[in-house]
């Protein structure tokens, strides 16, 4: 079991979105500070992934300072949970510009994006 | 140095090409997935590699040795998965491992320990009792110890069902992607299986060689386009464009275009081809990506937009 949840996208690089789970449970708080982070065998058996892209999410977590190197460990998560304010928002980046794109096609307006996302926003009561 | 070489490989029965002017690499470290319908010239193209079958015409090397001329030395650094293996149905799975571990200078009773566990193998009962999950299990068992620098799985997942598959991938993962790179060829006709674990694709149809190139090529270069605009039928035009794969028109004003080479300048060229319309670029996975190659090799004439 992995600490977190991979959501694939089809026909979308694998490598993608396991950076962009990882990084959503790192600054969430999902995964704490100080806790060990699966291995590259454990990665790529747990997800069936290739162990070269396991390596690669890896090494790229340990450059953008999201993982350190333990030696004798392993990996452990660094960040510092929860992420600032900014971190948070880059992670949905995607997402907006997907949802104003399609807005724009549909020939909504930006008040009505922003009505129809407050909407939703209420439906969960977390979120208040 | 690539683990494999092949040069316009090529086996002929009778008159049938069953592998035909087949040239293709696989780099050290890789998995590469060998994809074709059944009777696509995928096993005949493993057992061209591995000396068991010989060329009509072409060359291969493996490991650095031509393919014609490998030897024991070499098939001590190969690990071959086949449904047509035969073995000694009256052995135990200790005994097999205790008849095959002689064989192998390099054999690791560490990684035997941990594959044991991932398998869940009972070692006591001989072959023949066993289930064909099972065996197919003792089969990886018996070749994973000696650390194969070169794993060639002929169809490996056919039938098994997805426990076996799941044990039999972590098996396989525990091995690879511990020190020593390993390179792996699997031949497959069941794609999602190994779409997020191969890093390289090959596409076998008819004997000839569709593509092969890293995965993470084959998902820049394609999409699926929908087009969509009020005159989208009228702008088809007569001979596509190179890189336009395939284009259909579900309706008169959708169009949806299969894109081989897709960059910003193909995307342009679409814009300027389509006017006002409105490109909508999907990304595709590695099944479409077949799906469309074996539909445009059924019907030659949807080549050119109809």
């Amino acid at each position: 079991m992995l600490p977190f949840t991979v959501e694939f996208r089809p026909g979308e690089p694998v490598y993608e979105d396991v950076m962009y789970a990882v990084k959503k449970a790192a600054l969430s708080g999902q995964l704490a500070a100080g806790e060990r982070f699966p291995s590259v065998r454990t990665l790529s058996q747990e997800l069936k992934i290739n162990p070269n892209t396991a390596h690669k999410v890896v090494a790229a977590l340990v450059t953008e300072g999201i993982l350190t190197v333990q030696p004798g460990i392993g990996t452990i998560v660094a960040i510092p949970a929860p992420g600032s304010a900014q971190d948070k928002t880059a992670l949905l980046n995607q997402e907006v510009e997907r949802l104003v794109v399609e807005a724009g096609r549909l020939g909504l307006s930006e008040d009505q994006v922003i009505a129809a996302v407050r909407k939703h926003w209420r439906k969960f009561p977390s979120n208040s | 140095m690539n683990t494999i070489e092949c040069q316009h490989l090529t086996r002929a029965y009778g008159r049938t090409l069953a592998v035909n002017d087949v040239s293709f690499t696989v780099p050290p470290g890789s998995i590469f997935a060998l994809l074709g319908p059944n009777g696509a010239g995928k096993t005949t193209t493993l057992k061209l590699l591995l000396n068991l079958v010989q060329p009509t015409s072409g060359r291969a090397s493996v490991l650095g040795c031509e393919s014609t001329m490998l030897t024991q030395t070499h098939f001590r650094q190969i690990g071959y998965v086949t449904e047509e293996q035969i073995y000694p149905e009256w052995m135990t799975v200790r005994q097999l491992l205790d008849y095959y571990r002689p064989f192998y200078p390099s054999w690791d009773d560490n990684l035997t320990g941990r594959l044991k566990a991932i398998f869940g193998l009972p070692e006591d009962r001989p072959l023949r009792k066993l289930s064909r999950g099972m065996r197919v299990k003792a089969i990886l068992l018996s070749i994973l110890p000696f650390h194969p620098e070169l794993l060639v799985l002929d169809e490996p997942f056919g039938g098994l069902d997805p426990q076996v598959r799941d044990d039999f991938i972590n098996g396989m993962l525990e091995v690879i992607g511990s020190n020593r790179p390993n390179t792996v060829i699997v031949s497959s006709h069941d794609i999602a299986e190994v779409e997020r674990l191969a890093d390289w694709v090959g596409i076998l149809l008819d004997g000839k060689l569709i593509l092969a190139e890293p995965m993470s090529s084959l998902q820049t270069r394609f999409r699926r386009l929908e087009i969509v605009g009020p005159d989208v039928a009228a702008r088809v035009p007569e001979r596509l464009p190179p890189g336009w794969l395939k284009l259909e028109r579900p309706a008169s004003t959708v169009a949806q275009l299969i894109h081989s080479a897709f960059t910003d300048a193909a995307e342009a060229e679409v814009h300027r081809v389509f006017g006002d319309a409105t490109v909508k670029p999907f990304p595709m996975t590695l099944r479409e990506i077949f799906l469309v190659y074996s539909g445009i090799s059924r019907t030659p004439k949807e080549r050119t937009a109809a």
